[in-house]
């Protein structure tokens, strides 16, 4: 088995924090930049300094409570973004990890998150865990945190959302989940809940989905403030910091930033021909794209579906009962219709292409979900049908390169955009003959 | 060459054409409607106490071409999704007045929204289906189960009583003592139904008003007794892994020196699997049963019972090597590939992993690899 290629939480910190250095001295980014960066970098260092530091490690899914292991003072790893910053850092890094995966038996055509965080378990690469935590509310791979932690002796517990959500049964249910969630960690860790610290972490969190709500009414100012460099600041923050100062300090940050560019009429780009919608973020292992779709064709980027909240998402519905605020915030959650019927979800897609003011839509058809498979034909049939605003599908793997190529993705590029620029709906709505 | 039973070809001649068949045809001329179903946890109970057909939707023994249907739904998803809503472009559904689903894996989900937006029938249903077993989980899917009486209720403009959902759980009960009894038949040295004939019986029910089917099941059991048949191959196989409806694929197994005694598949020994307790109020009854009273299976989070059920099903069933036949795009199985092999490895029984396409036959290259499976079994005994 080949792992020269494959890194460490240790060498991670330590790339990124050369990464750091490395942004403060590029030109004609967002000043936002730089703590952008430092905060990827302290979350990584946090879970490379765990054990030293005596903390318990929770490497988990996707729509999980951050803000209940903040509390009970545990770092979190979110496995997906493990894959991200391995792309960041060393892009032959996920390629290995997922041969290694497919030399055990796992099929290939498996979510490439799972299987980077096989591979790299397999070869001994994976940071050191304590529990797998994990949802109903993402996908079917879930199933992997408990294979593989009886694989490897990592205790698990999943959070069973209901389908339909909405129902006062459903709703207690599924805070009730909560509570077996932290009777898990309470009987593992030895530690007690310490229920006022989680109504702080709780309140953190709030003001983290306020501050993403202002900015995204910033970004959708025509011309965007919003520059590439910093177009995931948002979603980090939510899926990394939730219930952490350090997300809320953040966006306060971005979000300064940004009224003061709208403020100054300074613009992403001049002049803005296109403003896009992304769906399943960009291919991780081309981080650039989104400043190469800007400059090649004046296209900014100005909302990620998996970034948007429900509504106005007032989620804090009584201060004094965390749990019950928790468990309502997670259905507002970005991403959370996901798991929801595929209409509900193309609804919430079409209510962001009209405030964001989206022209043209990139959907990345991430080859190792199931979720997307099925789910992108009927958002693209629904945006168009409502917005008048078409989609490309972009076949790849968004952690694995060695999928598809940028070549073969500009060349739909090309065309997608001139389809737009000719398009009635887009002459339309720029005012043009 | 074994001699074909009376009742088994009865069956085959109700279901067929596929789908819309003789039997479905009849129901529907008698004003009757028919509701399509789709994954295990969808309690059929339900929908016969509402006086309609419930009728599994799958594909059958021919595989289908998937142009259209990928149009909606994307080639990178499972192929049994596709195939269901293909046949459904195709118009071979059409006699369907309502779909209901549940939430057992993401492709279920979104056959059932691609159906609902492009093409939605009167009545359109999706359920819950926990993924632990556990008492939460039944008193979440118990509830779940109540709205959907409800709803279903509220199409039929008849209230679906405790009564006639009693009634309905006797005559599925009665289904699964007959469907088991088969199975148990199959232990013996000499199987007297080779797996392919199995896997008929097994569709049959899914498809045949039960109370039909729990006639014909009595005469084929009746039959078989009396014709004193036995299958005589060297080799005993289980098949494992996702639903199969092409019984070609377990026939071209059994073309070789082998039979398939047991399998581990919904349509299969878990459709046969247990009774609801009759004792209990029947929604809480069916909820029990539905969660608790049958295997674990893929979909569950915790799948160390599942690997246990296998383990057990070689034992009892004298297996001497296992097919594990997975879907592509299938997430389930795969997570439970690697610690299958492992436990397998220790009971000493080889697996053949054969990843393939619902619903197509299987192709050459299968069969060499199921060839040379046999040759390694022959050479094990010897």
């Amino acid at each position: 088995m080949n792992t020269e290629k494959l890194v460490t939480a240790e060498q991670f910190a330590g790339a990124l924090a050369m990464a750091v250095e490395g942004i403060k001295k590029k030109p004609g980014l967002m000043k936002s930049a730089v703590p952008h960066m430092q905060l990827i970098h302290k979350y990584v260092e946090n879970i490379a300094t765990a054990r030293e530091k005596g903390k318990w490690v929770i490497a988990h899914g996707t729509q999980q409570p951050l803000e209940i292991y903040e509390a009970m003072d545990c770092v979190s790893l979110f496995i997906e973004f493990w894959g991200v910053i391995a792309d960041v850092v060393k892009i032959e890094s996920v390629p290995e990890a997922l041969s290694i995966s497919n030399s055990i038996g796992t099929a290939q055509e498996v979510c490439s998150f799972f299987k980077n965080m096989d591979g790299l378990l397999e070869a001994g690469k994976w940071p050191h865990t304590d529990f797998f935590l994990y949802a109903t509310s993402s996908c079917d791979n879930v199933k992997a945190f408990h294979t593989l932690g009886r694989r490897y002796g990592i205790p698990d517990f999943g959070l069973e959302r209901p389908y339909h959500p909405w129902s006062p049964q459903a709703m207690d249910f599924w805070k009730n989940e909560h509570k077996r969630l932290i009777a898990f960690l309470e009987e593992h860790t030895g530690k007690k809940m310490d229920y006022d610290r989680l109504k702080e972490t709780t309140r953190l969190s709030y003001r983290l989905t306020e501050l993403t709500l202002d900015i995204d009414k910033l970004v959708a100012h025509v011309p965007t403030p919003m520059s590439p460099e910093c177009f995931a600041a948002t979603l980090l923050a939510v899926r990394l910091f939730a219930g952490n100062q350090t997300g809320v300090d953040y966006l306060e940050g971005v979000k300064a930033e940004l009224q003061e560019r709208v403020d100054s009429g300074i613009a992403a780009a001049d002049p803005e021909r296109f403003r896009i919608m992304w769906s399943a973020f960009t291919p991780f292992w081309d981080t650039s794209l989104q400043a190469f779709v800007q400059q090649k064709y004046g296209a900014v980027s100005v909302c990620e579906v998996l970034s948007g909240w429900r509504g106005d998402a007032k989620w804090l519905i009584d201060p004094d009962d965390p749990l019950a605020c928790l468990a309502y915030r997670s259905q507002l959650a970005p991403g959370n219709c996901q798991f929801a019927p595929s209409v509900d979800w193309a609804d919430q897609i079409v209510n962001q292409a009209r405030k964001f003011k989206a022209d043209g839509a990139i959907f990345n058809n991430n080859w190792g979900c199931k979720q997307a498979a099925a789910l992108g034909p009927l958002v693209r049939d629904e945006l168009l049908k409502h917005t008048g605003v078409p989609t490309v599908t972009l076949n790849v793997d968004v952690l694995d390169h060695t999928f598809t190529s940028r070549a073969e993705i500009v060349s739909q590029l090309d065309s997608f955009f001139e389809m737009i620029e000719t398009s009635k709906a887009y002459k339309a709505r720029r005012n043009l003959k | 060459m074994n001699t074909p039973f009376n009742a088994l070809n009865e069956m085959i001649r109700l279901t067929s054409p596929f789908p819309e068949s003789v039997a479905v045809k009849d129901w529907k001329a008698a004003g009757r409607k028919v509701l399509g179903w789709v994954n295990p946890y969808v309690p059929e109970e339900i929908i016969c106490a509402a006086g309609m057909l419930p009728f599994q939707v799958t594909g059958n023994n021919e595989p289908v071409q998937m142009q259209g249907a990928e149009a909606y739904i994307l080639s990178n998803s499972c192929s049994y999704i596709r195939t269901c809503w293909q046949l459904q472009l195709d118009g071979k559904y059409g006699f369907l007045d309502g779909l209901v689903s549940s939430s057992m894996c993401d492709q279920d989900k979104r056959l059932h929204s691609v159906w609902e937006y492009y093409q939605k029938l009167p009545y359109m249903d999706i359920l819950y289906a926990p993924r632990k077993r556990d008492e939460v989980a039944v008193t979440m899917y118990t509830a779940d189960l109540e709205d959907f009486r409800n709803r279903l209720s509220r199409y039929g403009l008849r209230w679906i009583p405790d009564r006639d959902i009693a009634d309905a759980i006797r005559v599925y009960n009665r289904g699964r003592e007959l469907m088991h009894r088969l199975y148990e038949l199959r232990k013996r040295d000499r199987p007297p139904v080779s797996g392919a004939e199995a896997l008929e019986v097994s569709k049959a029910a899914a498809r045949l008003p039960r109370a039909r089917f729990n006639e014909l099941m009595e005469q084929l059991l009746d039959e078989i007794e009396r014709s004193g048949r036995e299958i005589k191959k060297s080799r005993r196989l289980m098949v494992i892994g996702n639903d199969l409806h092409n019984a070609t694929q377990i026939e071209a197994l059994e073309t070789l020196d082998a039979v398939v005694v047991i399998d581990e598949m919904n349509c299969g020994i878990r459709y046969a699997w247990g009774q609801v307790d009759t004792k209990l109020p029947p929604m809480e009854a069916l909820s029990r049963y539905y969660l608790l009273g049958r295997p674990v299976d893929m979909h569950h989070w915790i799948s160390d019972g599942r690997l246990d059920f296998i383990g057990e099903m070689v034992e009892q069933y004298k297996v001497d090597g296992i097919v594990s036949e997975i879907v592509r795009f299938c997430t389930y199985n795969t997570w439970d590939k690697f610690d299958l092999k492992k436990q397998m490895d220790q009971r000493g029984i080889p697996i053949l992993e054969i990843d393939l396409e619902y619903g197509h036959p299987a192709g050459a290259q299968v069969k060499i690899r199921a060839e040379a499976f046999m040759e390694m079994l022959e050479s094990r005994a010897g």
